[in-house]
């Protein structure tokens, strides 16, 4: 009876950033891959994003950001997921983030960091290998 | 079982990951099925169904947000298509959900259908079980939407929405088997595209014409959108509920659609487990390779392929 464990991943677009022709490239190549993926709409609060995150029971939250938002936002995220008992998702982060704030993004808790231009492959990849299954 | 009682106090993190454990066919989630199974029945299972773009999301949006108003609690499971190639999905009916959403208590889980026929997923009865053990009063179930094939989502559900559009055809396409067979209540959405009114006469007259007894089934025009016609939809799906719980017509349909789902779960087990045994097997490698090179027919094929995984005494 027992069927294949398939990676669950939230593609998510916080706050006021109105652009998500990006995230949906993302959303489209990862379903391509063979995971199944929540996408949530533009103007999502954290608080919208934790809850997806907990009803879905996803693997992977993604956020696509392009705001220049990303450090306080991915904070509130992690917080907030610390708070609802589900930090063991993993978090990535893609859109417009500078390579220095990379650092700080990986010290908040976020596992992959994938800036505008990064090969789909890559992410993919990355999904793949990182995530534990089951 | 630990979750099982998180699952009835209302949790829904651990109703969450149980619906996942029943999507992964995982015996825990079967067992821990079994256990809430007595503690349910109470909740108004709803199913819509019709062509992509025909509104589904948008109707439940307005339901739950309508039932929010009447302090039902709501639970929404929306199952969407699993990509034959790769087996993937996207799954973005939330994003037309965003009013229901902010109803109080409201649990929303998307769902690809991973290949299971009708329009549902094997998975998805498990998970209205789970929310109705979770205290949902009523369940709303939107279909994959591929039309006219979507027999198990009437068997998974107490009342059935049909909706349509004006472009669903014309009398032809209703006289066809499918489609109108598994709606207990008709909807004509977007009434303010050109040829609406037309049309919801056409099907009004179709379905008088028909004489279905004692459930006459309705025709109702709406504007999703703009919310007009939810309330009168609620309304009737309040009265379906009743001839199905204390009608002996109703009843015995019931009856019915459980035996039906049972078959069709049963039919989805069986196949998988057959297939496990005889997959890459020699014997069964040969016939495949035979019919893909043409030596065969595919119903001889299907034939030697079921004398060898089920031989004949």
């Amino acid at each position: 009876m027992q069927d294949t464990k398939r990676l669950k991943v939230l593609i998510a677009k916080p706050g006021l950033d109105g652009h998500d022709r990006g995230a949906k490239v993302v959303a489209q190549a990862l379903k391509e891959a063979g995971m199944e993926v929540v996408y949530s709409g533009l103007h999502r609060t954290i608080d919208q994003i934790v809850n997806i995150a907990v009803q879905e029971d996803v693997d992977v939250i993604g956020l696509s950001i392009m705001t220049g938002a990303h450090i306080p936002i991915t904070q509130k995220l992690f917080q907030k997921i610390r708070e609802k008992g589900i930090d063991d998702k993993m978090v990535f982060v893609g859109g417009v983030i500078p390579s220095r704030d990379i650092p700080k993004l990986k010290e908040l808790g976020v596992t992959g960091i994938f800036p505008g231009g990064t090969p789909l492959t890559e992410t993919i990849h990355f999904l793949q290998s990182t995530v534990k299954k089951g | 079982m630990e979750l099982v009682k998180k699952v009835l106090q209302g949790d829904e993190r651990s109703a969450a990951r149980l619906i996942s454990m029943i999507e992964e066919g995982l015996d825990e989630g079967y067992e821990a099925v079994s256990l809430l199974f007595p503690y349910t029945g109470k909740a108004h299972i709803i199913g819509v169904t019709g062509a992509p773009g025909a509104g589904k999301s948008t109707i439940i949006d307005k339901l739950a947000v309508g039932y929010g108003r009447q302090r039902r609690k709501v639970g929404v499971i929306a199952v969407d298509p699993t990509s034959s190639k790769g087996g993937g999905a996207f799954l973005g009916d939330r994003v037309r959900m965003r009013a229901a959403e902010k109803e109080e208590g409201i649990f929303i889980r998307s769902m690809a259908h991973r290949g299971f026929p009708g329009g549902i997923a094997k998975a998805t009865i498990g998970a209205a079980i789970v929310l109705d053990g979770l205290g949902k009063e009523a369940i709303l179930i939107e279909s994959v939407g591929a039309g006219q094939t979507e027999i198990q989502i009437s068997m998974i559900c107490d009342s059935v929405i049909t909706v349509l559009t004006s472009d669903y055809g014309d009398e032809m396409q209703l006289m066809k088997a499918g489609l109108i067979e598994i709606g207990d209540i008709v909807v004509m959405n977007k009434m303010d595209k050109p040829g609406a009114m037309e049309a919801a006469e056409d099907i009004a007259h179709y379905f008088a014409s028909r004489k279905d007894k004692p459930w006459q089934i309705p025709v109702l025009t709406m504007e999703a959108r703009k919310g007009e016609g939810v309330e009168r939809l609620m309304t009737i799906l309040d009265l379906h509920h009743k001839y199905m719980e204390g009608d002996i017509e109703g009843k015995s349909t019931k009856k019915e659609k459980m035996k039906q789902l049972v078959l069709a779960l049963f039919k989805e087990e069986a196949w998988s487990s057959i297939m496990k045994k005889i997959q890459g097997k020699a014997a069964f490698e040969e016939i495949m390779q035979k019919v893909q090179d043409g030596k065969i027919d595919p119903y001889k094929a299907v034939r030697m392929a079921l004398q060898y995984a089920l031989p004949k005494e």
